[in-house]
């Protein structure tokens, strides 16, 4: 069995850690390109949402360099996501790939096909002591891999040398793919951290500070969205996003939950009484947690007629009002454009920079 | 106590038994009139451009009413079916209302009916809470429901005739019977509000066709035709439409010729079942034609009736073809 799966941001550094370790042959597909989305554009249904087109992309060139297994979650709905697996199983078949589809879908549609998945995903038995001990290790990479991101996008607006911060976060990732126990994890995140607090900052007068909210694929992906996080810190913005992986995985497993996401549903409880599927009320939620938190403003970042994210929207705009809060709303498809997007971007850091300026004058008059 | 219920979306299914369960009730009901197209501007002008044309038609009819009821009728139907749910869209709907007209909570009727976990409970529990706006007495509610509920099965039963629900709610004249049928997909309340599908049913009525729509095909049917595919979809609706193209399928009747599946452009939902059912169609040996309409509000008459037109020549062309084959091969 050699098993591909798709791409999420840094999924793929914490899955390589533990399949290989589970005994399991992977084969990570490779990275997000132009001619990915190409080829899931060729082949999803036209009206799909983004993240299906390019996980479906992810797959079969995953299949291309030899994957004869797939590993896909599923879901109960009302998000299309759940549906994912099988329309992408069965464009598969009609295309004549012969392929093993494993979806793991929630314990709701069996319990028996959903630990039969977890399984074969474990490479065997599911609950081993090995299995536990190396599951915990990916999931503490995963953690990691996002609290790197987590401080790129805090200090890129604030670092003297960009690049260097690029090199120290980009290197450390690398590193996280070689980890096989806690102590070379632990050194690892030891030596970072020292690393990123050396960093030379620039004095800065009222740094710019803006949230991003959105659905979980197309918020945290960056080779989609075409690294919104970035233009905004060479902008001199300070960045921080609400969505993660981690938080999703936590709130999903059935004994956990999480704090952060509990914490923004009752924020959104007065806009948005009720979950609506994905990311929804999340988003509605931390944008006004962004808001209580003195940020400058928000970007809402998902995919082109995502359903829980248009509920969000038509919401937002009540929000926006009531807190004064600018929130810049981008819809990401395989039609969206580089330029157009970066234009949008720089015009609302303008934006927000004004607003500051103006607010402050304001204060001191008064 | 005037109580509006705009005409939109699940207004087309439970008009009969909404309608019915709060006049039991002591409320005076007002429907707002049929889609026109000061209803859509409205609705174009409040809601996001990304939302689907039916929602924005929604809202339309909700403004409409708004400032002439008392009370706006816009209960979150999240499920009508257990294990299942409505779209997103639907589930947030009298949020939607709220924030986008700024109308004060207690102005909307938003008590939750979910029978996704609960089934026949969580029904109930959701009509008890709406009785309360009315009355503290939990029988004349149940009893209220009660006598709803008789008359959602008679419009059913209607419905399962071939009257279009329109053509029950508004009293109008059906279409005249033709023998040859097409298999009409989609969302009752696209299929229903002959306004925004420029009239599908009577265009293809002229072209000597009656469309069979989900809402014509027995419950149980449908439902086992759907258990037949791998995971049906969590979204009701678009179970319905699955399972009643299988029944067709796999039931053919000599007089069903084709398929015509009507989607609004932004429905989430459809865009994968729509997929499913396309896929599913071409895997049958010998299959019907099928074709996809996209509506939304800035699709043309003009171009719809081409299409309409071209796709039905299509199908007779065809259905001769291949019946003038069997024939000559029967003979040899």
């Amino acid at each position: 069995m050699k098993a591909t799966f798709p791409h999420l941001l840094h999924l793929d550094i914490a899955l390589g850690v533990l399949y290989p370790a589970l005994g399991v042959e992977i084969i990570t597909p490779p990275p997000i390109t132009q001619k990915t989305i190409e080829i899931g554009v060729k082949l999803a249904p036209q009206n799909a949402c983004f993240p299906l087109k390019v996980t479906l992309a992810n797959f079969i060139e995953g299949i291309e360099l030899g994957a004869d297994t797939i590993f896909m979650a599923g879901g109960v709905g009302p998000c299309r996501f759940g549906y994912y697996g099988q329309i992408q199983r069965i464009i598969l078949e009609d295309l004549g790939y012969n392929v093993n589809f494993v979806l793991l879908d929630h314990p709701r549609y069996g319990i028996r096909p959903f630990i039969r998945a977890l399984q074969a995903m474990a490479g065997g038995r599911v609950l081993s002591s090995r299995v536990i001990k190396v599951a915990s290790l990916a999931w503490k990479i995963l953690r990691f891999s996002e609290e790197l991101e987590t401080e790129r996008r805090a200090l890129r607006a604030q670092v003297k040398n960009r690049q260097q911060l690029d090199e120290i976060v980009e290197g450390a990732l690398e590193q996280l793919r070689q980890v096989n126990n806690g102590e070379s994890l632990q050194a690892i995140q030891e030596a970072t951290r020292k690393k990123l607090n050396s960093l030379e900052r620039k004095e800065i007068e009222d740094l710019i500070k803006v949230g991003i909210v959105g659905e979980i694929y197309i918020a945290q992906e960056t080779k989609i969205n075409f690294n919104v996080e970035k233009i905004l810190g060479d902008l001199g913005a300070y960045v921080h996003n609400s969505v993660s992986t981690v938080e999703y995985v936590l709130h999903t497993l059935p004994f956990t939950h999480s704090q952060e996401k509990l914490e923004a549903w009752k924020l959104a409880k007065p806009y948005l009484k009720r979950f609506v599927g994905g990311e929804g009320i999340d988003t509605v939620g931390s944008t006004i947690r962004y808001a209580q938190q003195g940020f400058d403003g928000v970007i809402h970042l998902y995919p082109f007629t995502c359903m829980p994210e248009v509920v969000a929207k038509s919401i937002l705009t009540t929000v926006s009002k009531d807190y004064d809060l600018p929130i810049l709303h981008l819809a990401i498809d395989e039609h969206s454009g580089e330029a157009g997007l970066v234009t949008r971007v720089e015009a609302f850091v303008d934006v927000l920079e004004r607003r500051k300026k103006l607010n402050k004058r304001k204060l001191e008059v008064s | 106590m005037k109580v509006g219920i705009p005409r939109g979306l699940l207004f087309y299914r439970f008009y009969a038994l909404w309608k019915t369960f709060l006049e039991e009730l002591g409320a005076e009901v007002v429907t707002s009139p049929p889609t026109n197209k000061n209803i859509i501007q409205q609705g174009l002008t409040y809601a996001v451009e990304e939302i689907c044309f039916p929602a924005k038609v929604f809202l339309g009819h909700a403004l409409y009413l708004k400032d002439r009821v008392d009370l706006l009728f816009i209960p979150r139907v999240v499920s009508f079916h257990r294990k299942e749910y409505n779209c997103p869209k639907i589930l947030a709907l009298p949020d939607l209302a709220r924030n986008l007209f700024s109308i004060p909570g207690e102005r909307i009727i938003d008590d939750e009916i979910n029978m996704r976990e609960e089934g026949m409970r969580g029904w109930q529990k959701g009509f008890l809470n709406i009785g309360k706006h009315f009355t503290t007495k939990e029988s004349k509610i149940m009893k209220a429901l009660q006598l709803a509920e008789k008359a959602y099965k008679e419009y059913q039963t209607n419905l399962k005739q071939g009257i279009l629900p329109e053509d029950l709610i508004d009293h109008k004249n059906p279409l005249p019977l033709r023998e040859r049928k097409i298999v009409l997909l989609g969302h009752t309340y696209l299929l229903s509000d002959s306004y925004i599908n420029m009239n599908i049913a009577k265009k293809v009525n002229d072209l000597n066709y009656s469309v069979i729509t989900p809402d014509m095909v027995e419950e149980e049917k449908k439902r086992y035709y759907l258990s037949t595919i791998p995971k049906p979809s969590f979204w009701t609706i678009s179970n319905e439409i699955i399972g009643s193209a299988l029944y067709h399928l796999k039931e053919r009747k000599a007089e069903v010729r084709g398929f015509i599946h009507l989607v609004s452009f932004e429905c989430g939902p459809d865009s994968l079942v729509g997929e499913l059912i396309e896929r599913l169609l071409k895997r049958e040996k010998e299959s019907l034609p099928y074709l996809r309409l996209e509506i939304d509000e800035h699709t043309g008459e003009a171009g719809l009736v081409t299409r309409l037109e071209a796709f039905v020549d299509m199908m007779e062309w065809r259905y001769k073809n291949i019946e003038s084959h069997v024939s000559s091969f029967a003979s040899s």
